[in-house]
């Protein structure tokens, strides 16, 4: 099981990756929702807050009304949000569980695949 | 404070998501296409006159068992990947990729089928030469592909406006067809007229009618609940019964089967048969109609089925190339130039109804591998379900069989004469089968070596290491038997384990109320 601490360097990570890489800014313009996230594991929970492709926050606890809620170990955020396995390959095999629309399903992927092709 | 102590999680209620009414609509979208007009002509072929009825409704009560078997699948895996996932953990991994490829030929297929379809019956009212029906096929596909590659998608309120247009208009003039004097029923009750076997082929090509309404439950992510689309997949094939059964009935009533055999376009024919050149562009209107849920619901399901399978490793990374919108272009390009070439091998050898055989044999075979999926997953699976079919070993057992026989009554059938067998449909199958399978079982390895030793080369692992030593690794699974991630961690959740880094611990930006 991951900690705090290990999740939030995860996410500190993550949300330069995604904010400074270009191509995905631009991709992800027209992207403004708002990402719970829940870790099945240790029930910690923390929210992530995109605006236009720009990750705006990532606050502790659920915040609004989620677009999107993803649930999933620690462990696996953790290598998600530092770009060390494939978020689809988990996906499929039923180990990130996923409530929102198909097409912000395959956005949060996006996310993961432009700034890590080969993960 | 938020998530400083481990947070009981409960159900998020999302900002928008599907409930009952789009999910049906959704569901008899889907299954409700062009294509389901000459369905119908094909039931008819095998039960003539008001003995269509008759078929469509032993269809109909066939297909609720394929709905709660759905049902039940859909509340294991309630994910977009369901049926990858269900398949992998009954059958095992390879097959259900094989399944799968081949199920999404199936799209291809209908895709093509429409375009076909449209552009026979657009050039048809226009009384244009035959030759301009490719041209509408091309400028179809090409409208469907400029608006995927561009993200343009339908909104959920337009799709289901589109989807009760579609039905109440087909209803409503099969009912005025009805009503229209000068004509009679032909043949009542006569299942078995053309042969021994033919009630069973009719009932086949009825299934064929509800195609695909399963479907719905790639939506199941963004359902308010599990029931939502179970409550679909109950309610959609019903309307698809009323609107398929009203229009057999009024093609019976008005129309010798000798005009509609052969014909692309039998919706057009009733149409100009019951109120002459208003009713022509009025069923013109509705198959054009159609194509928008097709074209909008067929691309996206199989775009993003191969943009994930590339992802995955099971397809050349290609397939994962995201434009600027974040549409995975060269899996849509793909997708539309193989469906043009469909159609245009449709256009040029008349095998319309080759391929509503083809159809009709390939969701049969779902149908009885989805059944097998049950019983295997009920002795596997032995955690609590939103929906349980009542009796459902048995019911499932049953269903293997029933669709099993169906599979042969469609894939043995003649497309172009109902007294005659023929080994097209199974063999148009068979090589579909054989290439999916040879390029899983060959292709498909090879992929996932490559992609393994690329992420290999390509970088060192990001995640800094535990400062106590251990293992942060991420532990591979067997895509099979890994367990599930428990739905209600509640419970379960074991302390925090270390403090809330500062950064967690309060978030300027947001008021406290909501903090």
């Amino acid at each position: 099981m991951a900690n705090w601490d290990e999740l939030g360097e995860a996410l500190a990570d993550y949300t330069v990756s995604c904010n400074e890489n270009v191509r995905l800014r631009k991709m992800q313009r027209d992207w403004s929702r708002t990402l719970h996230f829940i870790c099945s594991d240790t029930g910690v929970t923390f929210s992530m807050e995109v605006d236009h492709g720009e990750i705006l926050s990532t606050p502790g606890g659920h915040v609004g009304t989620p677009d999107i809620v993803v649930t999933s170990e620690s462990e696996t955020f953790c290598d998600m949000f530092w770009g060390d396995l494939n978020p689809v390959q988990k996906y499929l095999r039923g180990e990130i569980k996923v409530k929102g629309s198909q097409e912000d399903v395959m956005r949060l992927d996006a996310i993961s695949y432009v700034i890590w092709p080969d993960s | 404070m938020p998530g400083a102590e481990p947070a009981q999680p409960v159900a998020q209620a999302l900002r928008r998501s599907v409930g009952t009414a789009t999910a049906t609509a959704t569901s008899a979208g889907l299954a409700f296409a062009a294509i389901d007009y000459l369905g119908v002509v094909s039931v008819l072929a095998y039960a003539p006159g008001a003995t269509a009825a008759v078929a469509i409704l032993v269809g109909g009560l066939i297909v609720l068992l394929v709905s709660g078997i759905f049902s039940e699948l859909n509340g294991l895996y309630p994910t977009a990947a369901g049926i990858r996932l269900y398949l992998g953990r009954a059958v095992g991994l390879r097959t259900s990729l094989s399944v799968t490829f081949t199920y999404m030929v199936t799209v291809v297929l209908v895709i093509a089928a429409d375009a076909f379809l449209i552009g026979a019956a657009v050039r048809h009212v226009l009384h244009e030469p035959a030759v301009l029906a490719y041209v509408w096929i091309a400028v179809l596909l090409g409208v469907a592909l400029a608006a995927n590659l561009l993200g343009v998608r339908l909104a959920g309120w337009v799709q289901t406006v589109v989807t009760y247009t579609v039905l109440t208009g087909t209803v409503v003039l099969s009912v005025i067809a009805l009503f229209h004097v000068g004509s009679a029923f032909h043949h009542p009750l006569n299942l078995f007229g053309q042969g021994s076997f033919s009630g069973v082929q009719a009932i086949a090509f009825a299934l064929f009618l509800y195609a695909a309404f399963e479907w719905v439950t790639t939506t199941a992510e963004e359902a308010r609940a599990p029931r939502v689309i179970t409550r679909a997949l109950f309610i959609a094939p019903v309307l698809i019964w009323i609107t398929s059964t009203l229009f057999a009935l009024a093609l019976a009533h008005l129309l010798p089967y000798s005009s509609l055999h052969g014909s692309a376009y039998p919706q057009l024919l009733l149409g100009q048969a019951a109120l002459g050149t208003v009713g022509e562009v009025w069923m013109l209107g509705l198959t054009v109609l159609t194509a928008l849920n097709t074209f909008n619901g067929g691309f996206l399901v199989a775009s993003r089925f191969i943009y994930a399978a590339a992802r995955e490793g099971n397809l050349p990374r290609q397939f994962a190339w995201l434009n600027l919108r974040a549409v995975p272009w060269l899996a849509v390009t793909t997708l539309a130039v193989v469906a043009a070439v469909v159609a245009a091998a449709v256009f040029a050898t008349g095998q319309w109804l080759l391929l509503v055989a083809v159809g009709a044999a390939l969701e049969s075979g779902i149908y009885a591998i989805a059944a097998l999926c049950l019983v295997v997953l009920r002795r596997r699976e032995t955690r609590e379900r939103p929906f349980t079919l009542v009796a459902g070993k048995p019911l499932a057992v049953f269903g293997i069989v029933i669709f099993t026989i169906l599979f042969l009554a469609t894939g043995f059938s003649d497309p172009k004469n109902a007294r005659h067998f023929s080994v097209a449909p199974i063999g148009v199958i068979a090589v579909l089968a054989a290439l999916s399978t040879g390029y899983v079982l060959i292709f498909v390895p090879k992929l996932r070596a490559a992609a393994a030793a690329r992420t290999a080369a390509a970088r060192p692992r990001r995640r800094p290491p535990r400062p106590d030593g251990g293992s942060a690794a991420p532990t591979p699974t067997d895509p099979i038997t890994a367990p599930d991630v428990t739905e209600d961690p509640a419970g379960q959740a074991g302390p925090a384990e270390a403090a809330v880094p500062p950064r967690f611990r309060a978030n300027p930006e947001i008021p406290p109320a909501l903090g």
